[in-house]
């Protein structure tokens, strides 16, 4: 269990590195989750018009637009959030591994457990910080005490967290600041490993620190996971994000690198919505 | 041209006469909630104040609560119908919590595809406002007319059906206050269904679930009707649930309708008895329920 190394970095490091590779167009890569003519449906509302994408695997990919255009919609189709509620549902196909997700005979529980989600406002569970992290875990493995503890350490100090829990593990997740209730979410969702992290605006509840700490570790987590984070903040999307899908009404705009997006967008649409013209 | 806006014609000014009609409007409706406040409350002081002054002696004897229901004229107390109604409501609160709590969870929690959990919720709630005595009438003739006599257990089964409708909706409503978010978030970790009722909805609804089921204890405590015709009276100590059983209300109903002083006292005794009863858990559901804010 060679991953549990307990990482010692610098707190807070704001910006992106200076340097950054050159990113290849998406197309050269391999896809993680393809979506395909992806509609999506609200009773009779229609969300999302035919999207048509490929997200990288281990990378961060970013989705920017408007409020309501589909961004979150699109996002809890990769993890069929929505079946939980009847009146929605998703047609089309999303394609995780080479296997279309949205048919009847795939289990959800372990589309879930594969495809992790942190939400925009934190939600810990009514239990211990400790019984937080090894809730997930426990319905997937059996580990020993010992076993336990490493993981939840190991968990939260990939979430930036350990240092200022380690000595109130058993307090209640509540008891957490909001930007630390954040960390905990994300500690959560990493610690049953999943492939890909699913990021649902997850600093817009969050101070600046907070927030810098999570894009930090957005940074961290590229190398093993496939991220895809939808964000309002369009220079939270510039700084984690290696590639940028605009989407408005529904509709996919415009998709690739992200410096390509930011900084000569093909569309006028994009370009409109990144330089404030609209939006 | 619009309204000239001047300094000396300000509407912001203690003599505007629509403020000034406002401000009497709010005095008239503070006098009149006031009114309504004082008049609901002097019946109720009234009530306590007249059975506190008649049965505080009865309650203040140690024999009201070890000596049995005595026949008329000798000293007795109310022993076996206090163990009796203890009985009925242990016997209905185990009956009923686990119906009433599951059936809660399944109208929050599953019930939000088709007909049944809305067509369940109307009338649970039909049944939550029937009158006890209907409860009571269909008790006896389903069950002591059928094995033709009266029973502890048919007393607390109709305890039961009354308990039941109380718990599902406090059940129902308390466990709709869990944020979807927290489900959510459950679900997005691979969890089923069942096992994040148990672990994440449950433990953040628990308190008001737990003021549910004391509060649905508080209102059967007092039901008179529905033991009249099922687990009756008696005059003896028994705690067999087979057989007709003593309970507070009916020898309550029982005493007070006599023409015997000593009955009447011990009446009076057992109505104070109840109601202290009934303050202690609503105080008891009232301190659960606010430790949690």
């Amino acid at each position: 269990m060679e991953a549990y190394e307990p990482v010692a970095r610098p707190v807070v490091q704001v910006m992106r590195p200076s340097v950054r590779a050159e990113t290849p167009p998406v197309e050269e890569l391999r896809p993680k989750i393809s979506a395909r003519n992806l509609n999506f449906y609200y009773g009779a509302f229609r969300a999302l018009h035919d999207i048509s994408l490929d997200i990288p695997e281990k990378r961060v990919t970013a989705f920017i637009g408007p409020s309501g255009c589909g961004k979150s919609t699109f996002l809890r189709t990769l993890n069929r959030l929505y079946s939980l509620y009847p009146d929605q549902r998703a047609e089309g196909e999303v394609i995780l591994d080479g296997e279309n997700i949205l048919t009847a005979k795939q289990d959800v529980s372990l589309i879930r457990a594969k495809v992790g989600m942190v939400f925009q406002k934190p939600t810990p569970f009514p239990m211990s910080i400790f019984d937080n992290i090894a809730f997930g875990v426990r319905l997937f493995e059996h580990l020993s005490r010992r076993e336990m503890e490493e993981r939840v350490e190991w968990a939260l100090t990939r979430a930036a967290l350990w240092a200022e829990v380690r000595r109130k593990l058993h307090q209640s997740g509540n008891s957490l600041s909001g930007g630390q209730q954040q960390r905990l979410c994300i500690a959560r969702c990493i610690a049953i490993r999943p492939e890909v992290l699913l990021l649902d605006e997850p600093c817009s509840a969050l101070d600046p620190i907070s927030t810098a700490r999570i894009e930090e570790l957005i940074h961290e987590l590229k190398g093993e996971y496939t991220v895809v984070i939808v964000t309002h903040n369009m220079q939270q999307a510039a700084r984690v994000s290696d590639y940028t899908a605009y989407m408005y009404l529904g509709e996919l705009i415009e998709y690739g690198p992200t410096d390509s997006v930011f900084i000569k967008p093909k569309r006028k649409e994009t370009e409109d919505y990144i330089t404030g013209r609209f939006g | 041209m619009s309204a000239v806006v001047s300094a000396a014609t300000s509407a912001i000014s203690p003599a505007n006469p629509l403020y000034r009609s406002r401000k009497r409007v709010n005095v008239f409706m503070l006098g009149v909630s006031g009114v309504a406040l004082v008049f609901g409350l002097f019946w109720l002081v009234w009530i306590l104040g007249t059975l506190f002054y008649e049965g505080g002696h009865a309650l203040a004897r140690i024999s009201l609560y070890f000596e049995m229901t005595p026949p008329p004229g000798a000293d007795g107390g109310l022993a076996n119908a206090i163990a009796g109604s203890a009985v009925l409501i242990a016997v209905a609160t185990l009956l009923g919590t686990p119906v009433g709590v599951l059936t809660g969870t399944y109208l929050a929690e599953y019930g939000k595809r088709g007909w049944i959990a809305p067509a369940t919720r109307f009338i649970n709630d039909v049944l939550l406002s029937a009158p006890s005595i209907v409860i009571g009438l269909f008790v006896y003739s389903v069950y002591v007319a059928r094995v033709r006599h009266f029973s502890g257990w048919a007393g607390a089964l109709a305890l039961a059906l009354i308990f039941i409708p109380v718990v599902v909706r406090t059940s129902d409503d308390m466990l709709k206050l869990v944020p979807d978010s927290l489900r959510e978030a459950a679900a997005a970790l691979g969890c089923p269904t069942w096992k994040m009722i148990l672990s994440v909805t449950y433990p953040a609804a628990r308190t008001g679930i737990v003021t549910g089921v004391l509060l649905a204890v508080a209102r059967i405590s007092g039901e008179t009707a529905p033991l009249l015709f099922t687990a009756l009276n008696n005059q003896f100590w028994s705690l067999r649930l087979n057989e007709p059983m003593a309970n507070l209300p009916t020898v309550i109903f029982q005493f007070a309708m006599s023409p015997y002083k000593d009955w009447h006292r011990l009446a009076w005794g057992g109505a104070a008895l109840i109601t202290l009863t009934v303050l202690a858990l609503n105080i008891l559901a009232r301190s659960l329920f606010r430790r949690k804010d």
